[in-house]
Parts: structure tokens; sequence; C-alpha cells
């Protein structure tokens, strides 16, 4: 494996990484006080930091120490993980996800937005709370007895350790002081090319060392195993550095190792063990006999110790529960200090076999494509079958039967190696709306629900855009500013809600905000001034709010100055769309708006309804179509030149010609010798689909139009039937939205992307 | 018996101590039981903890056979590795009773 391979996997580990250390200060935010929450967040940086560090990415590794350094104080209970130190936090894992990005693809980050975070990380450090607080003061005054004090309704209190040590530490180390360190490798930290010596070679370059090694744990010659770790060294040393400095040097062994650091008790009257002096001058010890100052350089085992760490945390983090059990099988060893609990952890997640593999997404799709040809190709077998044999009996027939089945399910199976749960994405917006939030001065908190519902990949990848510019709306336009929410008798904080859920075969994706909601005087106004609608246009409610996914909205930045959205909404209805999904908005005024969007949980397959129109077969997919009828020529009724309605339990629908709009027919055909379909618009407006008749309901591939051909409106893609015949899938959206474009404004277009319906 | 005190069996120890060398060092010495040995530390250039451990529980085993055990000659490089792990000279004899 070459140094950019492993490069690679050290980026794609980081972006777990990275998404472990999100979700794990959302939960500190929320409250979580779980110390193994704190443990994931560090080691997340952790991690990070020591990856970057075999590769050299020096700001990667500065910035990522400074923020580990903060979190261990968190770990360690000397800082308390309050709103204001969690969003400092949240906000160096944006610049931490930056310089990732940044490291991996070139370019550069806000140097100014890292040294400001770098500031007041190592401010919160040293015991700088951003905002006054009880603990700053009661630690001012009485360092000693900083009192515990619940500070919020969650009724956390900090245990009393913190400040004392802290301010000593700081205090002793500018004269230089005295560690004592427990140093006990284990026998992971030699086979992974670590040398205790080497390390202990470090140690002592790091001020006056005096060692003791204690080899009791030595079983005899014939018993022993010449690759355990048996020897534990007690080492006190005199040093100007910090703490932080001595941890370096065992940075990656930290976790293949019991280690202690702490300051050495000034008085030690009965210091039984005999310590050693250690010899000054080791430079016979060096490798490579050049420079010694960098002591933290990665050598070669160094880097696959790194990258090995870094593969192991990857795989843990998921795995709590054998952490635990680990954990608790250790508590006897009164595991005072952080560390050796970490390594713990690491240990017993390293030991149990990963549950996953990566693969090449190349080969996931090819294998997907394959399936769907084989699906198409058993529904060919399967149709010649049946025209040559009649009765339906014969042997070959009832095999097909369970080849059928057999294909239906290898295709289930390969379409979920490609689910994914949509965390990913919702992470990624929690990001938008802290930083689009800071940018206008709002205070907006987002909850997300559902993070673990899966859809296919490709969703998810094309997901991510639309919901970015719609929660960046929904930020910027959607909910008011703290005063004005304050004015209308609501929480300064607003609140944006994220949900996915699986319903009937789809996905669904809600974004509420409780914002003001949509002005539809404004919306309707700005329509008309842009020749959206008519100026007499009659709109229902439902009809105004989604004139804001109309092309020609997206200019209109007045608008969203004052009521709320409007911004490249169409944009984002096109992405959906492509998707084959559909978006829909409610607006309440005054209690904010919700967008529904409903998506396909596969781009790859589609149960459809399989029709005819003039002489063509196309296919409708079944999700759209509510009922299917016959209509009767008492309850067509023609309204207006060309236009007719179908009464259906007393309401009336409109009577939509799909071979009219298609254009496959110049003449509209009789309602009554076709068969309606009944399908729901994301207006939630229904319409009657005209068609000739129905040969039947079948799943199908789905074969892109524009990858193959080129985009056809009306059209949203195409497929292969058993008897080998391409059939053209029906938009039924797009249909439905050009017929209605002939109802509000029969010479000119509604959408200008739909020139099927100006033909009309 | 001329048993009672045969020649001392001496076994040269490799340039690099490593994990590696553990096994094989381990290997050696088990095979050298029973007999007095010195051992020639000239050559090491570096040298593990592990090979250290299999060292000093060699000493005690030499010790407890009541055989003896010498590292002779060693090199600066053995020497100040040994000091640095906090390993005594004397953890790595076993004198002849």
């Amino acid at each position: 494996m070459d140094m950019n391979e492993i490069k690679e996997i050290f980026f794609q580990e980081c972006e777990e990484q990275l998404a472990e250390l999100e979700s794990g200060l959302l939960k500190l935010n929320d409250g979580d006080r779980d110390p193994e929450t704190v443990n994931a967040v560090f080691r997340a940086v952790h991690s990070i930091k020591g990856g970057a560090g075999a590769f050299g990415l020096d700001d990667l590794v500065s910035f990522a120490h400074v923020f580990e350094t903060t979190l261990d104080c968190v770990r360690s209970n000397r800082l308390e993980p309050t709103p204001d130190v969690l969003k400092v936090m949240l906000k160096s894992a944006d610049v931490l996800a930056d310089l990732v990005t940044a490291s991996r693809d070139g370019g550069s980050v806000d140097a100014a937005r890292s040294r400001g975070l770098v500031k007041e990380l190592e401010a919160l450090a040293n015991g700088e709370l951003p905002a006054p607080s009880v603990h700053t003061e009661a630690a001012a005054a009485k360092p000693a007895e900083a009192a515990p004090q619940p500070t919020d309704e969650s009724g956390f209190q900090p245990i009393p350790f913190s400040f004392d040590g802290f301010d000593e530490e700081d205090e002793v180390t500018l004269e230089g002081s005295a560690y004592e360190i427990v140093f006990k490798p284990r026998r992971e930290l030699y086979s992974k090319g670590n040398e205790a010596a080497l390390l202990l070679r470090d140690l002592s370059r790091l001020g006056e060392m005096s060692i003791h090694c204690d080899t009791d744990a030595l079983p005899a010659l014939d018993q022993m195993d010449p690759e355990e770790a048996y020897f534990a060294w007690k080492i006190s040393l005199k040093t100007t550095r910090g703490e932080e400095d001595i941890r370096t040097v065992f940075e990656f062994a930290e976790w293949d190792c019991d280690l202690e650091v702490k300051l050495a008790e000034p008085a030690r009257p009965d210091e039984e063990q005999p310590m050693v002096p250690v010899p000054f001058d080791l430079s016979i010890l060096d490798e490579t006999p050049t420079s010694e100052e960098e002591s933290e350089e990665p050598s070669a085992s160094g880097i696959v110790a790194a990258t090995l760490a870094a593969a192991e945390t990857a795989t843990n983090v998921t795995r709590l529960a054998s952490v635990a059990a680990r954990v608790a099988e250790r508590q006897e060893a009164s595991a005072a200090a952080a560390a050796p609990a970490i390594a713990a952890q690491n240990t017993a997640a390293a030991s149990s076999a990963g549950q996953t593999i990566r693969v090449d997404l190349d080969r996931v799709d090819r294998l997907i494509n394959l399936v769907g040809e084989l699906v198409i190709n058993q529904a060919m077998l399967s149709q010649s079958v049946i025209e040559n044999d009649a009765t339906g009996t014969s042997s070959i027939n009832m095999g097909l039967e369970e080849l059928q089945q057999l294909t239906r399910e290898i295709q289930d199976s390969v379409m979920a190696i490609r689910a994914q749960p949509v965390k990913p994405v919702f992470q990624r917006m929690s990001r938008i709306v802290r930083e689009v939030a800071d940018m206008v001065g709002k205070s907006i908190r987002l909850v997300t629900e559902g993070e673990n519902t899966e859809v296919d990949k490709t969703v998810i990848d094309k997901l991510a855009e639309p919901l970015t510019h719609m929660i960046r709306n929904a930020v910027d336009h959607g909910i008011e500013t703290p005063e004005k929410r304050e004015a209308a008798g609501k929480s300064p904080e607003g609140t944006i809600k994220l949900t996915a859920k699986h319903r009937s075969g789809r996905i669904l994706i809600e974004l509420q905000d409780d914002g003001a909601g949509i002005n539809r005087e404004r919306v309707r106004q700005k329509a008309i001034d842009n020749d959206l609608i008519a100026a007499d246009a009659n709109l229902t409610d439902d009809e105004i709010d989604n004139l804001i996914f109309m092309p020609g909205f997206s200019t209109a930045d007045k608008i969203s100055d004052i009521s709320g959205r409007g911004v490249g909404m169409d944009v984002v209805k096109r992405s959906i769309q492509a998707l084959g999904g559909r978006i829909s908005i409610s607006s309440r005024p005054g209690h904010g708006s919700t967008f529904t969007m409903s998506l396909p949980l596969t781009l790859a397959v589609l149960d459809g309804m399989v029709v005819t129109v003039a002489g063509q077969t196309l296919v409708v997919p079944l999700t759209a179509i509510v009922e299917t009828l016959q209509p009767e020529a008492s309850a067509i009724h023609s309204f207006g030149a060309n236009h007719r309605l179908i009464s259906i339990r007393n309401s009336f629908c409109p009577l939509v010609d799909v071979g009219r709009i298609l254009n496959f027919r110049a003449i509209q055909a009789n309602p009554v010798e076709g068969v309606a379909l009944l399908v729901e618009s994301e207006g939630g407006g229904q319409r009657a689909l005209m068609v000739d008749a129905i040969q039947g309901q079948r799943q199908v591939v789905i074969k892109s139009l524009e990858a193959n051909y080129t985009h056809v409106p009306g059209i949203a893609a195409a497929t292969i039937l058993g008897d080998g015949r391409v059939a053209l899938i029906l938009d039924v959206d797009a249909v439905v939205a050009a017929s209605r474009g002939q109802a509000l404004k029969p010479e000119l277009a509604l959408k200008p992307e739909m020139p099927l319906a100006a033909a009309g | 018996m001329a048993s009672n005190k045969p020649a001392p069996g001496s076994l040269k120890l490799s340039p690099i101590l490593d994990l590696n060398e553990a096994s094989v060092l381990h290997g050696k010495l088990m095979s050298m039981r029973g007999s007095d040995v010195v051992i020639d530390a000239s050559d090491v250039e570096r040298a593990g903890v592990q090979c250290a451990q299999v060292l000093v529980a060699a000493a005690r085993a030499w010790a407890a056979d009541g055989k003896s055990f010498l590292v002779e000659s060693a090199s600066d490089a053995f020497d100040k590795t040994a000091r640095l792990i906090g390993i005594d000279a004397k953890q790595l004899v076993a004198k002849e009773i």
C-alpha cells in the first residue's frame, strides 16, 4: 500500500471522526454528560491529530492539538461544557473540518478565523470561561474550594477537582516542576512497532529523569512470552515543560499503554523504590544520527502506528457495548486517570473484528446495473414462456416464478447495500444553521429527527444541496430576528426542525421552521409583477405558497427582505424533481412554514402502472396514483373552451388528457372510452389523468433518459419492458403543472421549461 | 564430576535487539539452560525492552539454577539502554553459587 493510499484512508477516517466529533458535541450541547461522549469527542480529535502528524499536515496538527488540549480539560472535569464553551467547540469542529478538506483538496482556510478560535480555545484551556459564571468567581476567590453548584436546569454538578490543580500546574510549570509518571506498556505497543525504550529516551530529553523499572511482573524464563510486555516504569521527571509535552511523547502509544502523569507531591517521605538517574547523553541510541530536537517526528513505524490507531478508533466508536464491558471489567483497578480508561476502550474495540468493509462505489453500481439487467431479462423470459405456455402449469413456468422471487430478493438486497442513513447530511445542516444564524445575528436551534432513516446513496448525495439551500432560506428569511420574535410573543430562539421518515416506500423529509410564515399578499403581488400569473388569477392559499417554487422568484430579492422566501426555490424544486421527488410547502402566517419533500428510496427501480396512451406504452409511478376509475359520460362536464372536469363523489376534478399534453394526438380523446387515473400533485391538488387503457402493474428498472438521450419534458425516465420495448415513465407532476399552466394562463406557459404546455 | 563445571557457553547478541529478536533470543537461551553462560553484548547497536525482559528473566533463571550468567563487554548502546530503562547491571548477572 503506498503512501497516497494510506493518506486517502486517513482522510476517509477523518470524515468519520469529524462526524463523530460533531454528533458528540451536539449531544453534549443537549445536556449529555456521559463521560463516554466526551471521550468519543476527544478520541476523534486525537485520531485526526495523530494521523495528520504522520502525514506532516502541520496546520491540522497544530489546530487539533489546541482543540484536544481544551477537550482534555473537559474530559478531566477541569472545564465544564457549558453552552458557551460548546459554541466555541462546535465552531472549532467546523474549522477542523475545513482544515481537513483543505489538506485533502488543497486550498486554504480562513486563517483569521482559526487563529481567533485557537485563542478562544487556549483561553478555555486556561480556565477563562467565555462568559462570566459562578465558577470563575468562585475559583478566583477561593481556588481550593470551588464549590460545585448546579449551573443549569439539568442539575448537573461539576466535580470539584479542577481549579486548584490547574492553577498550580500553571504556576509551577514556569519554574520547572517534578512530575511523576507511571508508564506501563501493553503488548500492542510493541507489536505495533513502538519501542518503550525510545519513548523513555524521548522522555528523558524533557528534563532530568530518574527511573525505576518494575520487573515484578516478569515470569520465569520458561514461562514467559518473549513478545509480551512485562516491564512497567515509574519515572520522576524534573522539567520546565508542561504535562501536555510529556503526554506528547506518548502520543502514538497512548492507547497501547497505561499512562499516568501527575505532579509529584512535594514531600514524599517513604520513597521505597530506588530511582536510578538516567544518563543524559543518549545520542548513541538515536536510530538516525541527525537532529534530535524533533522528538515528535514520525518514524516509519510511527506512521503505521498512527494509521492503525486512526483506523481502530474509527471502527471503535460504534461498538460501545464491548467498550462498556471492558470498562466495567477495569473498574476495580480504580481507573483514576482518564488516559488508561481510553486505552482500555481502544484495545477492547480493536480486538473485536471489523464489521464493515469499504467497497468502491463503482463496484456496487456495476452490480446494481447488472441486477437491473437481470430483472429485465427475467421479465422477458417470463413473458416469452407465458406466450408459449397457455396453461401456466408447466415446470418451466413454476421454475420461472421462483426465479422471479429470487431476482426480486437479489434486487432488494443489492439496493440495501447502497442504502445509507441520512445522518451525515443532517449533520452538515447543523453547521449551516450555526454559521448562517451567526451571520445574520439570530439564535436558532436545529432539531433533527429520524437521522438513521436509510435511503439510496445517490439520493443522499444529491439531497445535500437543495437542503442546504432551504436551510439557508429558513434561517435567513423564515425565522424572524430575536426582537421581532419577542414582539410576536415567541421565544427569541427560533427552532428549525428537520425530520426524515419512511412512508409508503418513499422517504419523507420535512423542514419546519417556527418563523413568520409566508406573506401571501406579497408573494402574490410579486408573481403578478413578474408576469407569472394573471392579475385576476384566483389562487388558493396553497397555490400562492407554491408560487415561490417558480422560476422568476429567484431574482426577487426584495421580498426575501420582508416576508420570507423565494431565493432560488425553483432550483431546489428542480433538484428534488430530478431525484424523482416532490416538494411542497405549507405555511401558517405567524407560525412558520413546513417544506415537505417526498423522495424515492432508490433511483434504480420503481413500481409503476403500465398504461397505453395513443398507441404508446407509458409507465405511471404507482406512488402518484390515488385511484383509477372508469369515467361515465354523466360525470364529465365541459368547462370553458377546451377544459373538462370530472365529477368524483360530488367534487370536481380537472380532467387532463395525457396524450394531448404530451402531443401524442392533436385532439382530446373521448374520456368515456378511456380510464382516468386520479393523481395527487405536490401542491395537494388532484387531477384526473386520462389514458386509453391500463395494461398492468409491475416493477420497472429505471433507465435515465437524460444520460442516454436528452431530457424530454413531461417524461421522467424510460424503462425496458418484458417484451423488450422501451416505455417512457411519466413525470406526473410535470404533466399536472402543464395542465395547471393552461388553466392559469392559457396563452403563456406557467413554466418556461415546459414548452409542451404552451403548445396546448 | 566434570559435568559439575562445564565450560561456559557463550552467546553473542545480535546488533539489533528488537521485537523479532526477542523470541530468537529466548529460544537460544532456553537451549543453553543448565550451564554457565557468558553473554557478549559488544555488537549491540539497538536494544529493545522485550529483549531486556528476556535477559533479565534469563539471569533470574540462571541464578535459580545456580549457574553463572554474565554479560560481558557491553556496548555503549546496550549499557545506556539498560540504564535508560532502569535495569541495573546486577539484574543481568547471575553469580555462580
